[in-house]
């Protein structure tokens, strides 16, 4: 319950452009211009630092299913903004925003998840219009 | 008359008990020194609206390039170890480091101020004994620093650089790195500005890069709060999938 409330906290606004992340580059890695918004269901979670990385099956058009990878902030920075892995468990069902990958892989820089229920939160923390302390 | 002298009383006790209580109420040391033993945010840059890009210096806070002097800005040269370094872990250094968004735990002896940052683990050890930088020691991401107190201030001195990123800015336009060259000193000033706030100070004087030092202000938010918990490891190499230059889950 008291993830829910804190999470509720997070508002959904749209995905500022994004800022600096301490590991690696965004601009380098990926593509402002290429926006990407998916729906599917977690995959697998791979906690840790550097970057947290979360992978999404996503069924496409013609049935098949792509899986997509996508990179966050490090475990840290969500931890202190009440995110924590119990949110992108396998098996939950997400809406991602984010940034393709410059090379156009199966990659991108997550910014936005939002959950079935309508809450969302921010998996790049410099995104976060919240992130203003 | 009696009644009254008992209310001053419980209330001079409670004031007394809620001073002891609030956070940072007193920062002095045994010796009357200004003490920052505890845990902090990062350094804020005052004014901004949003520290998202704590990493990189302000544009308005750098000083002018001095004529013929070693290049501020790096171009990439194709290799990801010198474009993109952390890309392999590499240390984000003094003061690029200092900058970055995570907790900040601060160790106070008398004769040493030490900082653990939790990103990237960066430790500086400061002497407070009066001793003199070393010689004749490899010049290093994180410099030599020596540490002294004028009144309220914690003064820190730090040399011995190696010529490496300033700071961060090449996260923001990948065609160009910030460089500070091996004359770098910086000087570092904190002070309690209010009892849950250091205010932060950071001098940047190298003279084969820019005309004339430069400084800029930042703030250290105390943190008793994160005590419990206290600061998180950070192994950079743990699941690193950027080495080599590129990011990739698939």
């Amino acid at each position: 319950m008291k993830n829910l409330i804190l999470l509720s906290l997070l508002l959904a606004g749209l995905a500022a452009t994004p800022l600096a992340q301490a590991h690696h580059s965004f601009a380098a890695e990926f593509d402002s211009t290429k926006p990407i918004k998916v729906t599917g269901v977690v995959t697998k979670l791979e906690w840790q630092n550097p970057h947290i990385w979360y992978f999404i099956d996503v069924k496409n058009a013609d049935g098949t299913v792509t899986n997509w990878a996508f990179s966050g902030s490090s475990p840290i920075q969500l931890m202190r903004r009440g995110i924590t892995k119990k949110v992108l468990a396998p098996g939950t069902v997400i809406t991602v925003e984010g940034f393709r990958a410059k090379d156009g892989s199966n990659n991108g820089g997550g910014s936005k998840v939002t959950f079935e229920d309508g809450r969302s939160v921010f998996t790049t923390v410099a995104d976060d219009p919240n992130a203003k302390n | 008359m009696m009644k009254v002298q008992i209310v001053l009383l419980i209330a001079v006790v409670l004031v007394g008990s809620l001073a002891a209580q609030t956070p940072g109420k007193t920062h002095k040391t045994a010796e009357g020194k200004p003490d920052f033993t505890g845990i902090y945010e990062w350094a804020k840059s005052t004014g901004d609206k949003c520290s998202c890009s704590a990493t990189i210096f302000d544009k308005k806070s750098i000083g002018p390039l001095k004529a013929g002097g070693e290049p501020f800005f790096e171009k990439p040269t194709g290799d990801p170890r010198h474009d993109e370094p952390r890309d392999f872990c590499m240390p984000a250094g003094f003061p690029s480091g200092m900058l970055a968004a995570y907790a900040v735990q601060i160790f106070q002896s008398k004769t040493y101020f030490v900082l653990v940052h939790e990103f990237q683990r960066m430790t500086r050890i400061v002497p407070l004994d009066g001793r003199k930088h070393r010689e004749d020691i490899e010049p290093s991401f994180y410099g030599d620093p020596i540490g002294h107190f004028e009144g309220d201030n914690l003064v820190i001195e730090t040399t011995n650089f190696k010529r490496w990123t300033l700071d961060d800015h090449f996260y923001d336009n990948p065609n160009e790195s910030r460089m500070h060259s091996d004359a770098l000193r910086t000087i570092e000033h904190f002070r309690w500005k209010d009892p849950n706030t250091i205010a932060y100070t950071l001098t940047i004087d190298d003279p084969k890069i820019f005309a004339a030092p430069w400084s800029q202000e930042f703030s250290m938010k105390a943190r008793p709060d994160w005590e419990a918990n206290g600061i998180m490891e950070y192994e950079c190499q743990e699941n690193n999938r950027c080495a080599g230059g590129k990011c990739q889950g698939n």
